[in-house]
């Protein structure tokens, strides 16, 4: 069967990255699973042992379970944010990546939409890793692995978007600080990955709800440890998807096309 | 007229107006038009800000123009941009080459985005590395590779979809003139095998050299376009000119191209205020 040619485009590009990837696996499973380890380490060990049990959402869990859950949306956050924001804006400012393959018959929307696929794609196996290791550990069970395959992608999706527009918007390398300092950090240690929201001032929770990471870690426990599904999670994780990948586009686009 | 009894290359009417971040716009290119035939070498001849990266980057269907059009093959660049570019192979001014992959596998890596069979693109990349004499360094990374290499492994991976149009921007530039003259025979070796080729210069020894016909520009309009002969005897008309060489020192040389530049643009082609 032959691809039609957008789409051929856009496994192109997949393709590149993934080339790329296999040249440096050691550099790729040091800098994508590290992190998440560590966390797992710190809180799901050492913070864990000094909290009891939680009540969240009328259901009782260990903060084990809780926090190990919390990463898996957290390393989708920091996994796509990096990645369509550090990685982006070095392929696009210092390799030139975009600009060469968008002058063969790869448009630049697909160069774009490779991009964010292969962000995304990468962040979703890095959380899958994890959720793998929370299923191992025995705290979710093995079909959670397949429940989360979709919202681990759509939210990565959502945040290698908010990666791309950073990319797209920074001057230089240093101003990518900006979104990680006042967007990334902020929903990491607000938007439920450490503790339950509802521990927040009611205002607060308002404003974490409204960001998007809130959302991933609902659903992701909704998904590995049964807590209740709250529906709102939806509209707010489709709506953050589909600005920030129509911004992050057309942000890249105005930046490179004169 | 059907796609193929089209020259290769036709840019018509071109203009290109830029957004300007303080507001408003720059014109960068000025109705420009022009026609490569297969088998030609048709330059683009202008001191820097002439507008000849410009028009390069409309040609390639990255920018769009903002009057005219341009066609590859017989394909609008813009409207029908895979099947234009299916034809076209881009040497941009600045290096993209991709630093992470080494010379064979860039080669066979930018074959696949024309949609190359593996096999085909591995066959291609190697011709051209003997070719362009980079045998030795096939699995060298890019960084090892010294300015000229990495210009002539430009002009190879441009190549490597035996493209009907070879567009270069300011090829040589940056070379020392032993690279210069290797990246010169190997173009008058495409052009040999019938690929239509466009390229711009500041270097008016190079176009004289290597164009069959040049298109002289500045600040973004068309001054004239011919074979470098013609202009010189349109716009100088005689066989010596005078040149100070230094103060006080005459020499009596036979007139080029920058002197019919100086004559229709009021200045050198190096000048400052270019």
């Amino acid at each position: 069967m032959r691809l039609p040619d957008w789409a051929w485009g856009v496994a192109c590009v997949w393709l590149r990255y993934y080339a790329v990837l296999t040249k440096s696996v050691v550099y790729y499973l040091v800098t994508t699973f590290v992190e998440p380890l560590l966390y797992l380490l710190s809180f799901g060990v050492g913070v864990a042992s000094m909290v009891g049990a939680l009540h969240v959402g009328g259901t009782t869990l260990s903060y084990r379970s809780f926090i190990f859950s919390g990463i898996i949306a957290q390393t989708l956050l920091f996994q796509g944010f990096y990645e369509g924001a550090f990685g982006a804006f070095v392929r696009m400012y210092y390799q030139r990546i975009f600009q060469a393959i968008a002058i063969t018959p790869i448009t630049l929307s697909e160069v774009l939409w490779g991009e964010l696929i292969w962000d995304a794609t990468k962040a979703t196996v890095a959380a899958e890793v994890v959720a793998l290791m929370g299923v191992l550990t025995g705290e979710f069970a093995p079909a959670s692995l397949v429940l989360l395959l979709p919202v681990c992608f759509v939210s990565a999706l959502l945040f290698s978007g908010l990666g791309l527009l950073s990319a797209a918007r920074a001057k230089n390398i240093e101003q990518l600080s900006y979104p990680q300092y006042l967007f990334v950090f902020p929903m990491f240690l607000f938007c439920g990955v450490f503790f339950p929201i509802e521990n927040l001032p009611p205002a607060f929770q308002i404003a974490a709800w409204a960001l998007p990471l809130t959302s991933v870690a609902s659903l992701v426990r909704t998904l590995t440890l049964g807590l209740p599904f709250q529906i709102w999670t939806i509209p707010i994780l489709a709506a953050w998807l589909g600005v920030l990948v129509v911004l992050s586009r057309h942000a890249m686009i105005r930046r490179l096309v004169k | 007229m059907s796609a193929g009894q089209q020259p290769p290359l036709r840019a018509v009417h071109v203009s290109k107006r830029y957004r300007l971040d303080q507001g408003g716009e720059f014109e960068a290119v000025k109705d420009v038009s022009f026609e490569v035939a297969a088998g030609e070498c048709f330059g683009l001849l202008g001191p820097n800000g002439a507008g000849k990266s410009t028009i390069i980057q409309c040609i390639s269907g990255f920018y769009p123009t903002s009057d005219g059009q341009v066609f590859v093959a017989g394909h609008n660049v813009w409207t029908e941009p895979k099947r234009a570019r299916q034809n076209l192979g881009v040497c941009n001014q600045e290096d993209t080459l991709d630093s992470d992959f080494n010379v064979f596998d860039q080669l066979v890596r930018h074959g696949s985005y024309f949609r190359l069979p593996p096999k085909i693109a591995r066959e291609r990349a190697q011709r051209l590395i003997e070719r362009f004499g980079l045998g030795d360094k096939a699995n060298d990374p890019i960084e090892s590779l010294s300015g000229g290499l990495r210009r002539r492994l430009q002009v190879a991976r441009a190549l490597i979809s035996e493209p009907s149009v070879l567009v270069l921007d300011e090829p040589t530039t940056g070379l020392d003139p032993d690279a210069r003259r290797v990246l010169w025979d190997i173009l008058t070796e495409a052009r040999g095998r019938g690929v239509a080729i466009l390229l711009s210069t500041h270097y008016m020894d190079e176009a004289e050299r290597l164009c069959d016909r040049i298109a002289l520009l500045h600040k973004g309009r068309l001054l004239d376009l011919d074979t470098p002969e013609r202009l010189i005897d349109k716009h100088i008309g005689r066989r010596e000119v005078e040149e100070e060489v230094r103060p006080g020192v005459v020499w009596k040389r036979a007139p080029n191209l920058e002197d019919v530049f100086l004559k229709l643009a009021g200045h050198k082609l190096h000048a400052e205020d270019a």
